[in-house]
């Protein structure tokens, strides 16, 4: 466990998580970002319901679904003018890639069952995020990535 | 329909102030503007479809308008405005920054209760109480808000100025192994690590062990 890293149980499923590190590169780069979303009435994650709200059974595939979706479809289109937002978004992204793997892993394990009321809150998600143009639901899907560590 | 003309110059460093989840909102007036500047206050749950006003804080000649109330479920996020207002005239809503009160709440330093015997040093630690909405209101605990609270203390042996650190996640310790007769001042603070929050160091509070009967 390196300095930093932070042991997550998602149920059966257990991953280490550069916790510190994530959440000091986002806290570096938010108010940027999130001066960038002017939409204040959606949110990609919490709407209509907050991610607290999942039950704890389901947490383990709500986090595989969310680390897939930021690695697949939010990073990628998260590229700004600023070289210093940049390089926090890739250093962000390369975290998010290891715990993805990880709980890739745990899914193939069977440890990472996913119920029907998981299924339904990602496909909100892809619904929340689907809304909005590509870019600008990247940028408030990264702009959101706060409420994902607090749910974490 | 007496549409109020919008050229007032507009408030200025419209943010929240947290401590210990006590939301408070705070502005400088209109640049150039003397007194009689009045305001209007209204928030927003982040994602969530509307603004709504703060009776309270409507027409008010202060710059601050505590939305603790509005603001105490802290998963989520949110946004607040103000208006200003003079002689007919106005200025536009003025937003804050997106306010976590998860991240951005600020945490004063624990409370510190000592007691000794000859050779030990017993330390109780309280955290802060939350904000609550009244008296009577429920008040939520720091450690339900942040489960992964702890406690950094320091203790100083005044005479050989040799100090301890210890890192706690209950809120009590003993240090044991102490020399009689002698002064001991602890000091203590708040650790958060997810989110990453730590409060300053609380005062020190200074005991000494107790005689040696024997000696």
């Amino acid at each position: 466990l390196t300095a930093g890293n932070k042991i997550f149980r998602f149920g059966a499923c257990r991953v280490s998580v550069s916790a510190t590190e994530i959440r000091s590169g986002f806290t570096a780069i938010k108010s940027n970002i999130q001066a960038r979303d002017p939409i204040r009435t959606l949110s990609i994650l919490s709407y209509p319901h907050s991610l607290h709200k999942v039950k704890s059974s389901d947490r383990c595939c709500v986090a595989h679904h969310l680390f897939n979706f930021y690695v697949d479809r939010v990073f990628k289109h998260c590229k700004t003018e600023d070289s210093y937002v940049n390089r926090k978004i890739s250093s962000i992204a390369n975290s998010f890639l290891s715990v993805k793997r990880k709980l890739g892993q745990c899914h193939e394990q069977n440890k990472c069952t996913c119920g029907q009321e998981s299924t339904e809150k990602f496909k909100q998600i892809l619904a929340n995020y689907e809304g909005l143009n590509v870019t600008s639901a990247a940028i408030k899907s990264l702009g959101e990535l706060d409420i994902l560590l607090d749910w974490m | 329909s007496g549409e109020l003309y919008c050229s007032l110059p507009n408030p200025r460093n419209v943010h929240f102030e947290s401590v210990n989840m006590k939301n408070v909102l705070h502005w400088s007036a209109p640049e150039g503007t003397g007194d009689g500047v009045l305001y209007k206050v209204k928030y927003l749950v982040y994602g969530v479809g509307k603004w709504i006003r703060k009776p309270e804080c409507k027409n008010i000649n202060r710059t601050w308008c505590d939305l603790s109330s509005e603001t105490s479920d802290y998963e989520e996020q949110y946004y607040a405005s103000v208006k200003a207002f003079l002689n007919g005239m106005c200025s536009d809503w003025i937003e804050t920054t997106r306010f976590n009160p998860l991240t951005d709440t600020k945490i004063d330093p624990p409370m510190v209760s000592v007691s000794s015997t000859e050779k030990s040093i017993s330390i109780i630690l309280t955290a802060p109480e939350n904000w609550k909405r009244g008296p009577e209101g429920e008040s939520v605990s720091l450690l339900q808000v942040y489960p992964g609270l702890q406690y950094n203390v320091s203790v100083l042996n005044k005479k050989t100025k040799k100090r301890w650190w210890f890192s706690v996640s209950n809120n009590t310790l003993v240090v044991p192994h102490l020399e009689p007769g002698t002064a001991y001042c602890v000091s203590a603070q708040i650790y958060v690590t997810t989110p990453l929050l730590h409060s300053g160091f609380s005062k020190e509070y200074c005991i000494a062990t107790l005689k040696d009967k024997t000696a």
